[in-house]
């Protein structure tokens, strides 16, 4: 009788949780032990130039593009002197280079006009990316760079 | 009869080694991922940028190349550093980017590189870097930059 009591008693059922518990906690501890190193981090995105076709590498003069070029000043391999077409000197006021790049678009300028950076070699990159930023703020979005060709 | 009742009232356990198993294979799966992208990264300052968009690189296909020490530039893909020079024909680069590329033209995807290059680091490598992805015959071109506010940069 007392057998027959205890087999109708609900059993409760308990998989084992300390396993289940122990791979949890140490996925918690990896995922916030992992260094996140893109925390920040963000990304100009352009195409390089096709260079496989038969004018790949050639100069194209025909084409009435915006010409950011910058400069090294003298004495200053650091520095940076921005010339934007062969005409407007702002030394290194990348406030003022926006300001013409803004103004050149209010004057009827599409998004897609052509835009090229020609750094000269010494350039710090920090300049190149620079004036990308002002040329994306201005809302240009085809923006190339000059790189030498061989 | 007594059978019967004896199912009814039988302790039903969860078999827990299949899930350990398959919660260990994902443990291990991302622990070596995420040591392979560590590889693949260097430590840089990077220059600032406004209009910088957060993307995640591993995402896509790509390929990263670092561009370390401004005074002695080093061009780094994988950990290693690798031959960058414009010289005629291929370099080490661009002979690793189109073996890049070579393995992924069967899936007809886009192949992007993306530079990580010190601020201070001349443009004279990374027109280098850019010939190389250009003789591999890559478009794609990201800048990896550090974001920061407007009021800041223009500062």
């Amino acid at each position: 009788m007392a057998r027959a009591e205890r087999r109708e008693q609900p059993k409760k059922l308990q998989p084992p949780m300390t396993p289940m518990i122990d791979i949890v906690f140490l996925l918690i501890i990896f995922f916030l032990l992992i260094p996140n190193q893109q925390a920040g981090e963000g990304y100009l995105t352009t195409n390089l130039p096709d260079t496989s076709g038969p004018v790949a590498g050639k100069q194209q003069k025909d084409v009435q593009r915006i010409k950011i070029e910058l400069e090294l000043p003298d004495n200053d391999n650091r520095g940076v002197n921005i010339v934007l077409n062969d005409t407007q000197v702002f030394g290194s006021n990348f406030g003022g280079l926006l300001a013409a790049l803004q103004g050149l678009k209010a004057r009827g300028l599409p998004a897609d006009h052509p835009v090229l950076i020609s750094p000269w070699m010494g350039t710090r990159h920090k300049w190149v990316v620079r004036a990308f930023d002002m040329a994306v703020v201005a809302r240009f979005k085809n923006i190339h760079f000059g790189v030498p060709y061989d | 009869m007594a059978q019967a009742k004896r199912r009814g009232t039988g302790a039903v356990s969860m078999n827990m080694t299949p899930l350990i198993d398959i919660v260990f294979q994902l443990l291990i799966f991302f622990v070596l991922t995420a040591q392979f992208q560590q590889l693949e990264i260097e430590q840089v300052v990077l220059p600032m940028s406004i209009a910088a968009e957060p993307k995640d690189p591993f995402q896509y296909r790509n390929v990263i190349i670092n561009v370390v020490k401004p005074d002695n530039p080093e061009v780094i893909v994988m950990g290693k550093p690798v031959a960058y020079l414009v010289i005629d024909g291929d370099n080490e680069l661009s002979s690793l980017l189109k073996a890049r590329k070579a393995t992924i033209l069967e899936t007809g995807e886009k192949l992007n590189v993306i530079l990580r290059a010190d601020e201070m680091v001349p443009y004279e490598v990374v027109a280098s870097v850019m010939l190389a992805a250009g003789r591999a015959e890559i478009q794609g071109w990201w800048i990896t930059t550090d974001i920061e506010e407007p009021e800041d940069l223009l500062d």
